[in-house]
């Protein structure tokens, strides 16, 4: 099954239909509503797409394997279209309305920001895959949980590639004028300086601007030694690219793993642009340096490919980690029901949980899911399939 | 909901419409009872959307003053928003100053809302329309802007947390009815607005703003009025959407809001408030029942809002407005009750002469009128006659502030009239008609002759926002003396109906009971018996004899010789910018040079 | 650094000139302003990076085609949007109808073409070079409109046509002049030019539903403060702006710079309503 956008679109609308019509045919068990609040259209859906080709192949799995003893998951979507609006409308939805058993998504932080605390008021447990640190919280939010790194973690891996591997000193931190970006310049630079770097430019810059020399200009005048962008605007990202390219500035670009997208490959003037531009990516789905994927990230490619689901304009991390937050999920169920109380009890316990995109571990203060090692970084020109080489100065 | 919102009391004359207070305010205590009951019926999921629609509707109640009555186009009116939410939000959460209750960071908001409002609005009495419109747009850009910069206050892209409001406004349903009140709350007081001397102003400032000025109207005063008023209620709904949304970022306040808001009030229809509230009811929840086409709702909002502009400018409200549907009586005819005069005119003005010396203006080089004198003496008719393109309409011009003369001077018993300052001269009980009648035409006949008196009110904007006794009194006051003045001219039977259902006679009679209720010292008639048939002109005539001798002075500029020798005391003919001719009709009658060039011998 | 300003800014000014111009050329016609001027440009962008990135079309069938999108759209606009609300020019339906359909325009752009800004092609397989064709091809355009529309106003019928409708409606309809056609043309030609301002700026502004409201917003700058209906005047108000902008964006950086725009905007227009360049008009009672 290839998706694309608009299809996916439709299915969301067709499962709704499908849902309300057929819903005594399915199985002799009312299904299990789960809700799932991603962006598929408006300005930050690239992310929302990819996550979804994951979520919906792993219903379908699950459901053609039988369901959750015998009840079948029925997702229910609700497309936020990029709007923090539209996200709280979806979430009192979902929970006070269709009454699903848990929550995916929101898979934008502007609209996790304010669907999170509305969740927490309705006892609906949730997953999501923001990055921003205030995400979770275990005393404000106790069920919510993240299976995505923190943007601590993102920025760790970012800042160590560029101190420890590269060796820079001098770093310029930019990003656009969005929430995500703002939070993450102004969380890394510190992070930057207290390992002892030197940030010799930090800025935040309308996406929509034309022409990002002067920023360049800048940077390069302070002696900046690597340029770090947090963004997830493809147009914007592949604008520091081209320039950079133009200048004919020898400088590593290091930073959010959008630098390594089909959209932002497309917009450069020159592909071999793309050199030394290393994005974040995660290493059970990236190539080893023998150019193999592990058994279990290859195992999940074909079923992908048996799928038919698209590769070509999105990234295997995000498909992976749509893949695994219902496998996640059905596995709580299967064991304790569907109570909320439970399945957080069963989550709170969670070790080394098996997924595609990350071994996954919870604990009842620790919700965030995701391990420190795995957040790598790559060479975006090594895109393939979806997914990267790792960045030189990575073991196997 | 207690209204004394519409006070369109029926007439007692009132032959057509039969409107009572519980008639129009049926729709609303439906609408109260439901929402009241809400809960009852409405899941959780339901709740969410109902408040939405309430802090909706507390800021588009607002903008409908500005955009439905005044008929500002303010596009970008969700800067006043986002300002009021960030406010709030950043005085609970403590980031500037120590952590304020909700309810004082709320007020806190109101006031930085109606200055902002202010701010914003104020372009509009410079500038034109599509400039307003696009000056409010950038307004919306800016406050984004700024709220993505001043991090160390707003959070910056990462937003902030919006307020909670305490027990027992903090459940579901408890914020819905604290929403819900000031929702109400604000019907209540916009529709005081709309039935009061100053709703009426704002609508003769959007669709007859020549006339507005005629009658005193300072559109500055008023609309700044306006604005601060839509600029709190704003700031107060960003605050509640704050709190709605649980937390906020610059990303949730795009323009798709603002022309949600926007297009509300113009599918509701203009001068209105069931309407807008009826539209922004139905834009608020219409893309919960259609979610496959949700991404395609602003799409289909703005489909909505061309055909509301080619096929249906007056919107819901015009749909709703059954009464104005039944035919008028055919055959109808307008007889004037000149004895009602004496009445209408109670105090007579003391004598006194309004006088022209000696005055000039000139088009770039051509001379419209040329060293005018001219004298209108109390309770007395001035004809004033000349072929087209003689100056009379200038003249007229002149004395009522439009134009300023390049010289000489206009006086009021002696002392000179300031130049320009148009609005004044109501003031001074100078009245006016303008030779194609400027009128509103969505208001009622009754409404468009209240709107000749709007100076004579007592009280403030605030008296009437709530209703209070001496807005009350004023509003009484207004409507006895309209009915009185449409009694006069004959137009009583009418006082309901839309004006734009009128014929154009009768739009010319409006007009002169709009000037009556100036109780002018000096009327001055442009071309009144234009249009008219000959037995209309001769009631005419006898109601004009009648306003003249119960004191009022008369300019009366007309083309139909017949009525200027009928009834003049004096007349004037003017050529080319000059007097050819002065003195009785009999004197003009006999003027060998004005029977040769006018009265065809 | 001052290199890259000027002829970034010079560039982005010709577009907001060549708008500005695209409004002017619907005034003239009509005494109306459209929101769709900005949408024009937009969708000059979108059409050539749709014909000729996407479709694989040469460079000259690709640019002909977004043109014959920007005078359908010109024409769409006349039709539906303008002359069905000329009647009542005071009560300024002309503002709602011309932004309802700018906003149709722009969702349907946003939810067929994708809201993700796309690569424009580079139009002239030429290396890149310090002054590269993504800043000259704009200034071309530019300064061929206005050769073009001087010739056309001074020296054929048609244009003259145009003239005199501009000047006075009434007394050009009496002459026999054919209103309704001259004015259909007029849009047809603004669009034209709204396309061309999106085709010849596309690589640098991408092919980008959201730059719609960006062009109509900076579009207009130069029409409010070079005087309506002046041409030359919103020439040099869009050079000054685009130099301004540019200037800003280095000086205070990317969010300011749209705060210092819109500020100077303001205080020009509340002190010169009628712009820098106009007259004052003494309105009729």
């Amino acid at each position: 099954m290839s998706l694309t956008r608009r299809q996916a679109l439709k299915s969301a609308g067709a499962v709704i239909a499908a849902s309300s019509l057929a819903k005594p045919a399915i199985a002799a068990k009312d299904p299990i509503p789960v809700g799932y609040l991603p962006a598929l259209t408006g300005p930050s859906s690239s992310t929302g797409v990819g996550i979804n080709r994951g979520i919906q192949l792993a219903v379908q799995e699950i459901n053609a394997a039988g369901g959750i003893d015998g009840r079948q998951l029925e997702l229910i979507t609700r497309d936020t279209q990029s709007d923090p609006t539209k996200a709280v409308n979806g979430a009192a939805e979902l929970t006070r309305g269709q009454k699903v058993s848990v929550v995916f998504g929101p898979v934008n932080s502007g609209e996790s920001l304010a669907v999170v605390p509305l969740l927490a008021r309705t006892n609906t447990p949730q997953i999501h895959p923001c990055w921003v640190d205030a995400l979770t919280d275990p005393q404000k939010y106790p069920m919510c949980f993240r299976n995505a790194p923190t943007n601590q973690q993102i920025g760790s891996a970012a800042n160590r590639y560029v101190m420890e591997v590269l060796k820079r000193k001098k770093v310029a931190v930019i990003s656009d004028t969005t929430g995500y970006g703002t939070a993450s310049v102004n969380a890394y630079a510190p992070m930057l300086k207290a390992k002892g770097a030197e940030v010799v430019y930090q800025g935040n810059v309308d996406a929509a601007n034309p022409d990002l020399k002067p920023e360049l200009l800048r940077m390069q005048s302070a002696g900046a030694e690597a340029i770090m962008p947090w963004s997830v605007n493809a147009g914007f990202l592949s604008r520091i690219i081209n320039t950079r390219g133009q200048m004919g500035w020898d400088v590593p670009i290091v930073g959010q793993t959008t630098l390594g997208s089909g959209q932002t490959k497309d917009l450069l003037e020159k592909p071999e642009y793309w050199a030394k531009v290393y994005p974040n990516n995660f290493r059970p789905v990236c190539y080893a340096p023998g150019g193999k994927l592990s058994d279990r990230t290859s195992a999940f490619l074909d079923r992908l490919k048996s799928a038919k689901i698209d590769m070509g304009d999105t990234l295997l991390w995000w498909i992976a980690l749509g893949y695994d937050s219902p496998r996640m999920i059905g596995e709580a169920m299967k064991n304790v029901g569907t109570e909320p109380d439970a399945i957080v009890g069963y989550l709170n316990k969670l070790k080394g949980f098996p997924g595609v995109y990350g071994d996954i571990s919870f604990a009842a203060d620790k919700h965030d899911g995701y391990p420190d090692d795995e957040v790598v970084m790559v060479e975006a020109n090594s895109l393939k399939d979806g997914a990267f080489n790792l960045a030189p100065g990575y073991s196997a | 909901m207690d209204t004394p919102m519409i006070q369109v009391r029926p007439s007692r004359a009132d032959a057509l419409g039969a409107t009572s207070t519980f008639g129009v305010a049926l729709p609303f205590l439906v609408l109260l009872v439901v929402g009241i009951a809400f809960p009852l019926f409405g899941g959780g999921y339901w709740g969410v959307i109902a408040t939405r629609a309430c802090v909706y509707w507390v800021l588009v109640s607002g903008l409908n003053l500005v955009v439905g009555f005044a008929g500002q186009i303010a596009i970008g009116w969700v800067a006043l928003l986002t300002l009021g939410a960030y406010t709030t939000s950043v005085l609970v959460a403590g980031n500037v100053t120590p952590e304020l209750s909700p309810y004082l960071a709320l007020a806190i908001a109101a006031v930085f809302g109606a200055i902002f409002g202010l701010i914003v609005g104020l372009p509009a009495l410079r500038l034109r329309t599509f400039y307003f419109a696009i000056t409010t747009l950038g307004f919306a850009t800016i406050v984004t802007q700024v709220a993505l910069a001043w991090q160390s206050v707003t959070g910056g892209g990462v937003g902030v947390a919006g307020p909670i409001f305490p027990r027992p406004f903090d459940s579901q349903w408890g914020f819905y009815y604290f929403c819900f009140g000031l929702a109400a709350i604000c019907t209540w007081m916009t529709a005081n607005i709309a039935a009061s001397r100053f709703g009426r102003a704002l609508t003769a400032i959007r669709d007859a703003e020549v006339a507005a000025e005629a009658c005193g109207i300072s559109k500055p005063a008023l609309l700044g009025a306006v604005f601060l008023f839509s600029g709190a209620v704003a700031a107060v709904a960003g605050g509640l959407f704050a709190s709605l949304q649980s937390y906020i970022t610059p990303d949730a306040f795009t323009l798709d809001l603002s022309v949600l808001f926007f297009i509300a009030i113009l599918i509701g229809g203009r001068s209105s408030i069931l309407g807008p509230l009826l539209g922004t009811i139905l834009l608020t929840v219409l893309p919960e029942f259609a979610a496959p086409l949700v991404a395609w709702s602003t799409f289909l909002y703005a489909v909505l809002l061309l055909v509301i502009v080619l096929a249906m400018p007056g919107g819901i409200a015009e749909l709703l407005d059954f009464k104005n549907r039944r035919p008028l009586e055919s055959g109808r005819a307008i007889v004037p009750r000149p004895e009602l005069l004496t009445r209408l005119l109670a105090a007579p003005a003391e004598a006194g002469a309004l006088t022209l010396e000696q005055v000039a203006l000139a088009f770039g080089g051509v001379h419209a009128i040329d060293g005018l004198d001219l004298e209108i003496r109390s309770g007395q008719i001035h004809g004033l006659i000349g072929p087209n393109g003689s100056g009379k309409t200038t003249t007229l011009n002149v004395i009522s502030g439009y134009y300023a003369q390049q010289s000489g001077t206009v006086r009021l018993n002696g002392t000179a009239l300031p130049v320009l300052e148009r609005h004044r001269r109501a003031h001074m009980r100078i009245a006016r008609t303008f030779q194609t009648p400027r009128i509103v035409g969505s208001a009622s006949v009754l409404q468009n002759v209240m709107i000749g008196g709007t100076i004579d009110g007592q009280g403030t904007f605030v008296e009437s926002l709530l209703s209070l006794p001496r807005h009350r009194r004023d509003e009484a006051m207004l409507r006895d003396t309209a009915m009185l003045a449409l009694a006069a001219v004959g137009l009583e039977r009418l006082a309901s109906v839309r004006a734009d259902r009128l014929q154009h006679s009768e739009l010319r009679f409006t007009e002169i009971a709009r000037a009556l209720m100036l109780r002018p010292a000096f009327l001055l008639l442009d071309e009144p018996a234009a249009g008219l048939s000959a037995e209309e002109i001769g009631r005419l005539g006898a109601l004009v004899v009648a306003i003249a001798r119960a004191g009022t002075g008369v300019l009366l500029v007309e083309h139909h010789a017949d009525l200027i020798f009928d009834i003049c005391h004096h007349v004037t003919v003017l050529n080319l910018g000059k007097n050819l001719a002065a003195g009785t009709p009999a004197e003009i009658r006999s003027h060998r040079e004005v029977v040769n060039a006018y009265l065809g011998g | 650094m001052v290199a890259s300003i000027v002829s970034t800014g010079l560039a982005i000014g010709c577009i907001y000139a060549l708008i500005g111009i695209t409004y002017n050329v619907m005034f003239s016609a009509s005494r109306v302003f459209s929101f769709t001027a900005g949408t024009l440009g937009m969708l000059g962008g979108v059409l050539g990076s749709l014909f000729i990135a996407r479709l694989g079309m040469p460079v000259a069938v690709g640019f002909l085609l977004a043109l014959a999108g920007g005078v359908l759209l010109g024409i769409v606009t006349e039709i539906v949007a303008v002359r069905p609300v000329l009647k009542s020019l005071d009560q300024h339906l002309y503002v709602l109808s011309t932004l309802a359909l700018a906003l149709m325009v722009q969702q349907f752009t946003a939810i067929e073409w994708g809201t993700e800004a796309r690569p424009f092609p580079r139009l002239f397989d030429i290396a890149r070079g310090g002054f590269d064709q993504q800043f000259w091809l704009p200034m071309l355009a530019c300064a061929g409109v206005i050769v073009g529309l001087e010739l056309l106003y001074r020296h054929t019928l048609i244009g003259r046509a145009f003239l005199a409708i501009a000047e006075d409606t009434y007394a050009a309809r009496a002459l026999g002049l054919p209103e309704r056609s001259l004015r259909m043309a007029s849009y047809a030609l603004a669009g034209a030019i709204g396309a061309l301002a999106g085709f010849a700026g596309g690589e640098m502004l991408l092919a980008f539903f959201g730059n719609g409201p960006m062009l109509t917003f900076y579009g207009f700058v130069p029409v409010a403060l070079g005087g309506m209906g002046n041409n030359r005047g919103a020439v040099v108000a869009g050079l000054l702006l685009g130099l301004f902008q540019q200037t800003a964006n280095f000086l205070v950086g990317g969010i300011f710079a749209s705060v210092a725009v819109f500020t100077v905007f303001i205080i020009v227009l509340l002190a010169r309503p009628e712009g820098l360049a106009g007259a004052a008009v003494q309105r009729r009672v």
